[in-house]
């Protein structure tokens, strides 16, 4: 019985970590959007040669920090002003006293601001995720070995399963394999 | 006069004393990206043995600094008990001890790195290593104890432990910023154009870093004494919590952490040089304040009383070094040339 599925792009492999890196400025260049590459290892300056641009990660980490800081501001002002007024070590009630509040400000703004940083991280790769297409790629399994792989989807604009191919070909890609979902 | 000559010997020294931690720390790490600004680290520490000589009239004027200088301990018991401590002989050999342990690293780590200019041998690299990470206990013990001596001293029942490396903390983020000023002005004349943005930005994270530190150390030394309140340690606030000292104290907290942190926290800010230069002068200024805090209130308990000779000694000792600095500046390449990792540094990335 043939098997009706998605393509979910087209996956080339490179000899090294220099070649997909002129690989994917030329990808960047030709201004193609629904595309990634594949490493072994972290490679300097790949978020540049990808065109990514900074990453809107400081956004909630900043929101994170100032909630943080109201909600340190709300669990100290209130009770000890007004709900439950008391005199600790002869310090008086008003604004004065801020200071032994602050290290209640500083962790409370640190541990929000972490919890941000580390759930957009995990919303920021999708993660986590159990299934993706290019493991139905046996090739693909060099990824975490000796492998630099990149993949076009079929989701892009400029995406033809011919002409993405010869271009993948002509950039230096080898074993251009077509993957399904 | 002996305070003013103290606030300028202060401020000048706690600048070049981080310049010199810096160097050290470079070397200590094995860091790539600092090479390219290393050597006007250099040039500034090298400039700690000339502080022998501004020393002097602290030396000569030491009995009007400090009452304990000329007191008979037995008179007092809080004195008695510090008495192995502080003691005229005890204090001469310190203070030489701290310029000429640091004077010796930073003269080394010069020497080293000039001679690697012309030979380019990779071994000057690791003695500098050798040097760096000795240097950073010798920064960090030179420093503390120069801070209890000459600033703590000022008030002998006054203690806190925590002084040292608030000075270090100050130090070290103003000698950061002086770094900025000066790559900022070679660059302006054309010189230094191998440091970029990048550095501009590795520079502005440690300005913020170091505003970050300055206000935890700050804040933990007058959280604990104003929390605890015992009355030998409540004093140094006391004093710069009243009457006119108030002003200058809640300026140097606004000043010093709460106006440059949210400049210096956008990414946008490390990477336009002319604003971080700004900033920088900025710090440098809050760094003189919070020098002048910290000298003059002992003289004039009662209230900010400014005297002319708190300027000209600035200007004295800061004109001085001044004309050393650039005395030096011509004499050596501006950058260490053949570095073995200068080129990891012209390479790097945020």
């Amino acid at each position: 019985m043939a098997e009706y599925r998605k393509v979910y792009g087209l996956g080339a492999e490179f000899d090294s970590a220099a070649s997909l890196m002129s690989a994917a400025e030329t990808v960047r260049d030709k201004k193609f959007t629904h595309w990634d590459v594949h490493t072994p290892f972290p490679v300097h300056g790949m978020d540049g040669a990808m065109g990514l641009g900074k990453s809107w990660l400081s956004a909630p980490v900043l929101i994170g920090g100032a909630t943080g800081t109201l909600i340190a501001a709300l669990l100290t002002f209130v009770p000890s002003w007004g709900i439950y007024p008391m005199i600790v070590n002869g310090k008086p009630f008003d604004w004065r006293v801020l200071p032994a509040f602050f290290p209640i400000f500083f962790e409370l703004t640190i541990l929000f601001a972490a919890f941000s940083t580390v759930f957009s991280l995990l919303i920021m790769n999708q993660l986590p995720k159990w299934y993706h297409p290019v493991f139905n790629w046996d090739q693909f399994k060099k990824a975490t070995d000796d492998g630099f792989f990149m993949v076009i989807e079929a989701r892009d604009p400029n995406f033809s399963e011919s002409r993405t191919r010869e271009f993948l070909e002509s950039i230096g890609g080898k074993n251009v394999t077509l993957i399904h979902d | 006069m002996a305070h003013s000559w103290l606030f300028g010997f202060t401020y000048f020294f706690t600048i070049c004393m981080g310049c010199l931690f810096w160097n050290c720390l470079h070397h200590a790490t094995d860091s790539d990206w600092s090479v390219v600004v290393r050597r006007q680290l250099e040039n500034i520490a090298s400039l700690i043995p000339y502080f022998a000589i501004f020393f002097i009239p602290v030396l000569a004027s030491a009995g009007v600094l400090y009452k304990w200088w000329s007191m008979d301990p037995a008179s007092e018991p809080l004195l008695a008990a510090k008495q192995p401590y502080l003691s005229q002989p005890f204090f001469i050999a310190r203070a030489i001890g701290y310029f000429v342990l640091a004077g010796w690293v930073a003269y080394s780590l010069k020497r080293r790195s000039i001679s690697q200019d012309a030979d380019g041998s990779a071994a000057h690299s690791l003695v500098m290593r050798k040097f760096g990470i000795g240097g950073i206990p010798v920064v960090a013990i030179a420093i503390t104890f120069a801070a209890f001596d000459w600033l703590m001293g000022l008030d002998y029942k006054w203690f806190s432990t925590m002084w040292g490396v608030y000075l270090f903390a100050g130090a070290a983020g103003s000698s950061m910023s002086l770094l900025v000023l000066i790559v900022s002005a070679l660059k302006r004349r054309g010189y230094l154009s191998v440091v970029n943005l990048e550095h501009y930005h590795t520079m502005g994270k440690f300005m913020l870093a170091f505003t970050i530190f300055w206000a935890y150390i700050g804040f933990s030394q007058y959280m604990l004494i104003w929390y605890a309140n015992i009355p030998e340690e409540t004093v140094y606030y006391q004093i710069r919590n009243t009457g006119s000292w108030w002003y200058l104290s809640t300026f140097l907290v606004v000043g010093r952490f709460f106006l440059p942190f949210p400049v210096l926290l956008l990414q946008f800010t490390k990477k336009k040089p002319k604003l971080l230069c700004a900033v920088a002068i900025w710090i440098l200024f809050m760094q003189l304040v919070d020098v002048y805090v910290i000298v003059l209130p002992a003289l004039h308990p009662s209230g900010i009383a400014i005297s002319p000779f708190d300027l000209s000694s600035l200007l004295g000792i800061g004109g001085i070094l001044g004309w050393l600095f650039f005395r030096n500046l011509k004499n050596s390449p501006l950058y260490p040339m053949r570095d073995p990792r200068l080129g990891a540094s012209l390479k790097l990335t945020n």
